[in-house]
């Protein structure tokens, strides 16, 4: 089966091993960059101190039915009443995201350890080891995977399991995800495509905490508000006393 | 009554649980990656690395099982199944890679 096509030993040692071993090289060098290039964020006090409110309101109306019902009302109240936490009146926090230079210089840095690499790196392999065949996929594939799986080839008649070098690149870049996440711990910087989508969704937001605390607010406040009371712990004295 | 309800609630610590599912996933992600490479050493191809690799997941699953205990691993974990099943696309494509890399180092050349 394999006998179709001879390819040279020399490709093994030249290309195929050096680009495995490129891929995680530079997925490691990338963590290590991104960690020493990665600023403290600066929180405000005001933020915290919002999210910490609505993590409290949270804890609340999900565990309200430990508590008896007149402590319930009462941490409810002080949560929803007129003036209460969550309807507190507060003047609108408006934070430029383009005029804040530490911002600017969060998504440089962002910038420089994820798309410089993998324009480079990936230009580079292209350049350098263009146009081999590298390997072959142990299982039969169908011909819509040859463009996926040969680029740089264009060879009709080839078996489409074969897999040139740009595309055992890609492989290597996509499918080194989890070998990262065993070597380096969990949330380590190494992986160029979640880096890449977590890039997308922060120019929506702001990491994670919302510039304008109304919103969230008024959401909670609505969920405590409709949220109804059983308590499910109405003799437990009894219960524990008697074993 | 008392003892019905306390089989009804029961409380799981939600830091330990994390923590043992993440243990659980390096664990995982090894045994991809270890049986991906048996296969390519074996030279396995087409159907049957697919078949190694359900073996493997399952083995993996049964010896876990084991090791927490037969009736103590509700301890541990909240759902059988989910052990089994989380994530197993992204686990078989690393062993997909472990297969091809250490098939074409073996058997391609």
């Amino acid at each position: 089966m394999s006998t179709d096509l001879i390819v040279d030993p020399q490709i093994r040692s030249w290309v195929f091993l050096p680009i495995v071993v490129i891929t995680f090289l530079v997925g490691i060098l990338r963590h290590y960059a991104s960690i020493l290039l990665s600023s403290q964020k600066k929180v405000e006090l005001q933020q915290l101190a919002d999210s910490q409110l609505i993590i409290r309101a949270r804890v609340l109306r999900e565990n309200c039915s430990y508590i008896p019902k007149n402590s319930f009302l009462m941490r409810k109240q002080a949560f929803n009443k007129e003036d209460g936490y969550l309807l507190q009146k507060r003047p609108p926090v408006t934070q430029n995201m383009m005029t804040d230079p530490s911002m600017m210089t969060d998504m440089l840095k962002g910038n420089i350890t994820n798309v410089l690499p993998m324009i480079v790196i990936g230009g580079w392999i292209n350049w350098m080891f263009s146009g081999f065949i590298t390997t072959k996929v142990p299982f039969p594939l169908t011909l819509r995977f040859k463009s996926m799986l040969q680029r740089g080839i264009e060879l009709s008649h080839l078996d489409a399991s074969w897999v040139s070098s740009a595309s055992w690149y890609f492989l290597n870049v996509f499918g080194l995800r989890s070998i990262y996440a065993l070597v380096l711990g969990e949330n380590n910087a190494a992986d160029q495509s979640r880096q890449m989508q977590e890039q997308m969704q922060m120019t929506g937001a702001a990491s994670g905490m919302p510039a304008d605390p109304k919103i969230p607010f008024k959401a909670e406040w609505e969920a405590l508000e409709i949220v109804e009371h059983h308590f499910k712990l109405p003799d437990v004295e009894k219960e524990i006393l008697d074993g | 009554m008392s003892k019905r309800k306390a089989e009804d609630h029961v409380a799981y610590s939600e830091a330990a649980i994390r923590n043992n599912l993440s243990i659980v996933e390096y664990c995982r992600t090894s045994v991809s990656a270890i049986s991906g490479c048996t296969a390519g050493i074996l030279g396995l191809t087409g159907l049957y690395g697919a078949l190694f690799f359900v073996f493997a997941v399952t083995s993996f699953w049964f010896m876990l099982l084991f090791n927490a205990g037969i009736d103590s691993w509700k301890k541990y974990f909240i759902s059988r199944k989910s052990l089994l099943l989380n994530g197993v696309f992204g686990h078989f494509f690393t062993y997909i890679l472990c297969w091809t890399f250490i098939y074409g180092m073996v058997h391609v050349y």
